[in-house]
Parts: C-alpha cells; sequence; structure tokens
C-alpha cells in the first residue's frame, strides 16, 4: 500500500485539477494550480487577479483601470485599450483586456510584456493542454546583424536581432552602447566605416559600441518589428539657442514649451503600397520621396528636430507610427498621404484632423471613468492618462490639431493654386493614439494623371515641401506667441 | 436501475419532441414582404455622396431588410457611369442589426482580405456609403460596425479606423 500512497497522491493531485471548461492550469516553478479563463474575439483571456496572485503579486483596481503589482514593478491596463504601460513601455496585446462580472480578463501577451520586466519570468500558453507556463527566462541566444548607411545626411545604423529583447542605449563622450538584455551572437568583433558619423562599432559580451567621428552628433533611436530592428539615426544637431543642451536620446531635447519635435509621418510602406496611379506611381514611394525633403527642409528652416517614423521601404504599423511620436515626445505630427478616387478628375489637396464622431464616444467613456471613481482624470503625463487611453489621447488636442490642419490646408492652396477641399474630419487610425496636435494631409490625387506627373517632377516637390514648411512654422509661431514663448511682434522674425 | 434508465429515456424523449419556440411572435408580420424605395448612397461627380433610390421588396422586419438593402448597395449604381467605391469582388457576407442600434455589415472578398490599395477618400466614401445607407433607410440603426471575414479590422486600405462603429458624418453627403 505504502508504494502506491504517492500515486494516490497523485491521483488525487490531477482529479483536484481537473480543468473546468473555463479553466486552466497555471504552472510555476513552486507548482500547479487552476485559473479562471474567458474567451473573447477568439483569444483567451486569464483571469489578472488570480495569476498575478499566484506569483505572489496583486492586482487592484484604479479610477482607470486596473494595476498589476509585482516586486513593486507596476503594469497599468483596461478594458478599452489593447496597451498597457510597463515601466513607461507599452504593452501590446491583440484585444483590450475584458472585465467580466467586475474581474479583469487579459491576453497571454499581457503576462509576457509584464512578467519579463517584473520578475525575469517568461509565459508560454498551449492551447490544447490549457496549460499556461510560467518559468525563470530561458536566456536564448539573439543573433545580431548591423548595417551602417548615411541617406541624405543621416547616417542610419541599423541593428536587425533575430528575435525581440530589452536593451539599453547609453551616451558617453563620442560614443552610444547599446546593452542588451539577453546573450548575443555578434556578426564581427569589430568593423570600421567610411561614414560622416559612425567610427567604429564594437561587439563585447552583450554590449554594441559605436564611436562616433562627430562627439556633438544628434541621435535618435527607435525600434522596428518583423523582423526586430533597432534603429539610430545619427545626423547634426541643428543650430538653436545657445542655451539649449545637446540632444540627447531618449530624452525630450528641450523642456521648455514650444514646438522643438515634429514627426513626420510617411504613409503606407513595404507591402502596404497605398494607392497606385494610373502611370504606375505608388503612395508608399511618393510619400517617402516627399518626406525626406521636407524633413531636412524643416530642419534648416525651423531649426526644430525632426523624426521619420520610416526612413526606407518599411513596413511601420499605424499604431507604430503614433508611438513612435509618443516616445519622442514630439509636439507636432504630420502624416503625408497621396489621394486616390474613382471620380475621375478629382484633384487638390486635403487636410484632415481626427473626427469628433470618434473621439466623443471616448470622452464620454473617460468621464464615465471618472464620475465612477469620483475624483478627478489624473495629470497628463501619468501612467493612468495613459491608459484612458491610447485611443483617447488625440482628445485633449483636436482644437490644436484643427488650427494646424488649417494652417496646413492655407499653405497647400496658397502654393499650389489647387481647389481647396478644406480642412475635414475623420477617424482616421494614425491619428487616434497621437498625444500631440496632429494632422493627415493628402497632398494631391495620385489617380489623376496630370497630379501624378507632377508629384514626379522636382518642381512640384519643392512647392509642396516649401508649403508645408511654411505651414508648420506659421502654427509654431502662432502656437508658441499664444502660450507665451513668444511674443507678438516675433512673426517677423520667422519669415522665409 | 430499469427505473432509472426508464426515467432518463423518457427525458431524452421529452426534450426531442419538445417543439422549438419561434423566434419571435410576430414572425408572420415582420417576414411580410411589401415593396420599399429605398436611398443608395453612391459617389457624386463632386466627390460628396448622393442618394439613388430605388424600389425594393423587403421585409418589415428592419433586421432582415437590412442584409438585402447592403446586397443592393454593391451591386452598383444605376447609372454605370458612376463608378463602384468598394472593390468589385467584395462580398456582404452579413449584416445585422442589434436592439441598442448598431448596425454590424460584415464585408469579405479577395482583394479587402489580402489588402486593398487605394488612398483616403476613397476608403472614406466607401465606408460611410454604407454607414449613410444604413442609417438613412432604417431609423433604428444610430451607428455602423464594419467588420472583415466576421472579425474586427484596423482599417480597409491603411487610414480609416473601424475599430468603432461609425455614425454618419453629414457633410460628406449632398446637401
Amino acid at each position: 500500500m505504502k508504494r502506491f500512497f504517492p500515486l494516490l497522491i497523485l491521483a488525487a493531485a490531477s482529479i483536484l485539477l481537473a480543468q473546468a471548461p473555463n479553466q486552466a492550469t497555471l504552472r510555476t516553478p513552486t507548482g500547479d494550480r487552476l485559473v479562471t479563463i474567458t474567451r473573447v474575439n477568439g483569444q483567451t483571456l486569464f483571469a489578472a487577479d488570480e495569476v498575478m496572485a499566484a506569483l505572489g503579486g496583486a492586482v487592484s483596481p484604479d479610477a482607470t483601470g486596473f494595476k498589476a503589482n509585482l516586486n513593486n514593478t507596476i503594469a497599468a491596463f483596461g478594458p478599452d485599450s489593447r496597451f498597457g504601460v510597463v515601466r513607461d513601455e507599452l504593452i501590446e496585446m491583440p484585444i483590450a483586456p475584458a472585465i467580466v462580472e467586475g474581474r479583469p480578463y487579459v491576453p497571454l501577451q499581457f503576462f509576457q510584456g509584464f512578467l519579463g520586466k517584473a520578475a525575469d519570468l517568461e509565459v508560454s500558453w498551449d492551447p490544447v493542454s490549457r496549460f499556461l507556463t510560467v518559468r525563470p527566462t530561458q536566456h536564448t541566444i539573439i543573433g545580431v546583424q548591423l548595417s551602417v548607411a548615411n541617406v541624405q545626411g543621416v547616417s542610419k545604423v541599423v541593428i536587425t536581432l533575430s528575435g525581440p529583447t530589452d536593451y539599453t542605449i547609453t551616451k558617453e563622450q563620442s560614443a552610444y552602447t547599446i546593452r542588451f538584455k539577453t546573450q548575443i551572437r555578434a556578426p564581427f568583433a569589430a568593423q570600421s566605416y567610411d561614414d560622416p558619423y559612425v567610427a567604429k562599432a564594437t561587439f563585447s559580451a552583450s554590449d554594441l559600441r559605436l564611436d562616433l567621428k562627430a562627439p556633438d552628433a544628434g541621435a535618435d533611436a527607435y525600434k522596428l518589428e518583423n523582423p526586430f530592428r533597432i534603429v539610430l539615426d545619427f545626423h547634426k544637431v541643428a543650430p538653436g539657442p545657445s542655451t539649449l543642451p545637446t540632444i540627447v536620446i531618449p530624452t525630450r531635447p528641450v523642456e521648455t514649451p514650444g514646438i522643438h519635435t515634429i514627426v513626420i509621418d510617411p504613409g503606407h510602406g513595404g507591402k502596404e503600397v497605398g494607392a497606385i496611379g494610373p502611370g504606375g506611381m505608388m503612395e508608399k514611394d511618393a510619400t517617402l520621396t516627399l518626406c525626406r525633403k521636407l524633413a531636412d527642409n524643416l530642419e534648416t528652416r525651423l531649426r526644430t528636430r525632426v523624426i521619420l517614423t520610416r526612413t526606407d521601404d518599411s513596413v511601420v504599423t499605424l499604431d507604430q507610427r503614433t508611438a513612435i511620436a509618443n516616445q519622442y515626445k514630439a509636439d507636432l505630427f504630420l502624416s503625408v498621404h497621396m489621394n486616390a478616387a474613382v471620380v475621375k478628375g478629382a484633384h487638390g489637396s486635403e487636410t484632415y484632423f481626427l473626427s469628433l464622431e470618434a473621439s466623443d464616444e471616448l470622452a464620454r467613456k473617460a468621464a464615465e471613468v471618472e464620475n465612477a471613481a469620483g475624483r478627478p482624470l489624473p495629470p497628463a503625463g501619468s501612467s493612468d492618462l495613459k491608459l484612458i487611453l491610447w485611443d483617447l489621447a488625440q482628445q485633449e488636442y483636436l482644437a490644436e490639431s484643427s488650427r494646424f490642419a488649417q494652417a496646413v490646408q492655407e499653405e497647400m492652396n496658397r502654393a499650389t493654386g489647387v481647389q481647396n477641399r478644406g480642412v475635414k474630419q475623420a477617424p482616421f487610425k494614425v491619428l487616434v493614439g497621437a498625444t500631440m496636435p496632429a494632422a493627415l494631409v493628402e497632398v494631391a490625387f495620385i489617380t489623376n494623371p496630370e497630379e501624378e506627373a507632377k508629384l514626379k517632377t522636382d518642381d512640384f516637390q519643392k512647392m509642396i515641401i516649401d508649403a508645408l514648411t511654411t505651414a508648420i512654422q506659421r502654427y509654431k509661431i502662432d502656437y508658441e506667441t499664444r502660450i507665451g514663448v513668444l511674443r507678438p511682434a516675433a512673426p517677423a522674425a520667422a519669415s522665409k | 436501475m430499469i427505473r432509472r434508465f426508464a426515467f432518463v429515456t423518457l427525458l431524452l424523449l421529452t426534450t426531442s419532441c419538445r417543439r422549438q419556440q419561434p423566434l419571435s411572435r410576430n414572425l408572420n408580420v415582420e417576414n411580410k414582404v411589401a415593396m420599399r424605395t429605398v436611398s443608395l448612397y453612391y459617389e457624386s461627380p463632386d466627390l460628396l455622396l448622393a442618394p439613388e433610390r430605388r424600389n425594393l421588396p423587403l421585409p418589415q422586419n428592419p433586421a432582415a431588410a437590412l442584409d438585402l438593402v447592403m446586397r443592393e448597395l454593391l451591386k452598383g449604381s444605376a447609372n454605370a457611369a458612376v463608378p463602384r467605391l468598394l472593390p468589385a469582388d467584395t462580398t456582404i457576407r452579413g449584416a445585422y442589426l442589434l436592439p441598442e442600434g448598431t448596425a454590424f455589415v460584415d464585408l469579405g472578398g479577395p482583394t479587402l482580405t489580402q489588402g486593398w490599395t487605394t488612398g483616403s477618400h476613397q476608403e472614406l466614401m466607401a465606408i460611410y456609403s454604407g454607414v449613410q445607407t444604413v442609417t438613412a433607410n432604417f431609423v433604428e440603426a444610430k451607428r455602423v460596425r464594419v467588420l472583415v471575414n466576421g472579425e474586427p479590422a484596423e482599417t480597409l486600405a491603411g487610414h480609416v479606423s473601424l475599430s468603432r462603429a461609425l455614425t454618419p458624418v453629414p457633410s460628406m453627403v449632398v446637401r
């Protein structure tokens, strides 16, 4: 009997852990336990409070959603957004968490995003056996490829990784060090470059050191997915007032109010070609060409920091575009597109900002949250507000976005003399999450053979670039005057 | 044991013989078909949505009629000069109306599935021709949620957010 005793215990344990249809087994280093699951839109969601409690953490409600706490690392999430926030980084989920009978249920990706940061744990899900396995991160070796290229005065260092990993970037006197949080397989030990900014790349353990030729070079860093890439753009720092500090990523270069950082978004890219003209011109190519030149023009004329959401023919998701703008704490966001219509003869430019229809509902939801909590919304910039959310972000800036869109449309009309199709509002996805004044300009109808032909010419491109630069300059001066940074007499100094 | 078996058998027989409840007590009335004039919205030469009247035999039940009206919209304008807004291979997989006023229109077809390449204006016109047609013909429908292949879609062609139900935009319609 004695030798059967352990088997009996195991049998009893397996009976105890028999999964009901709405249950899964959470397997942790300390043992198994059942947790509640639910299905929403084909996705499995897990009871966040049960999983976190099993790991020694907790979930608690707050004014705008919920907070998960593990080892004093807090992740915020809510039912209105498929983005959570941990340590000021976004956790992207395929769908938003759901509230079922007052309890929050989250997709697997929430735990994957949170537990790695809070406790160096990795999470996997087997939908067949319904086992949610949490274990210490198996530090796999990530393959690294490096390319350095100078495009239109910007030295672009692209670090392509075989898988996603956390990393930090630190700036030294005349070098940047990228420290990966996982082991890496370096493509080489050291290599020198014939590049205006990058002198040498050196791999050591999990570090990549980039030695610069110009110690005062400005740098922007961002990450792209599919494949996972870290991109550093090195460029000359626009000469500004002597009191301004040197640009150091990832912090905002200047904390004084005003328009200091502008994100320009060339629409589409990669396999998402956008509209195609009768002559074969693709929207993705036309926007990239125009935006690269626009960025140069803005840096020269406005002495502002300009970030492009893409600088090559790559896919950047709509969410990533606004995420880039938000990460850089941009002061202005302009998405550039080419229009298409089935009606023959459609021509001219249009400028859009986010429609009220899209945001009214969100504002109401936020108000409901506020009323339910009995206290006001948290201040801008707090993680709570980020939750109310990504989708609500643009609501706060609609009035400024309208002014900005108006300036863009007026300058486009003035420059091109084309039909004024006016400023409009629409629920454009790329504008929804921007936490700054944002507009989308449709430069011309690429489906119109005449406008398609014009778009290929340097003269027309220059005219558009000058118009957009002037519009941004006009808005910058107007805004900075209204907030008291510039005196009303200042606009005269900003003429071309 | 025999008694228990007999009880279970009786229970199964009783259950299987039970008549199914009709979906609605007024099903005959709701399914009564009558000719009705509907307004289908297509793009006009001035780049706005304009109504085109058409007489259709429709069930009085709006939930049943909605699907038919959307399929009629997709057939295109009676005027051959008025171009199609959605890709020609687009299908209506279904259209239904929730009691609280949200209509769901489920689109399908190879182009929308693989990725539609067009600009903002055409995408806006295509989506809002559906939104305008639904809300103009069914007072019960206050807003329209567009799905693709039965699932929520980010956009149809990379511009207009479909993550929420859309309400009609009067400025897009010919006055």
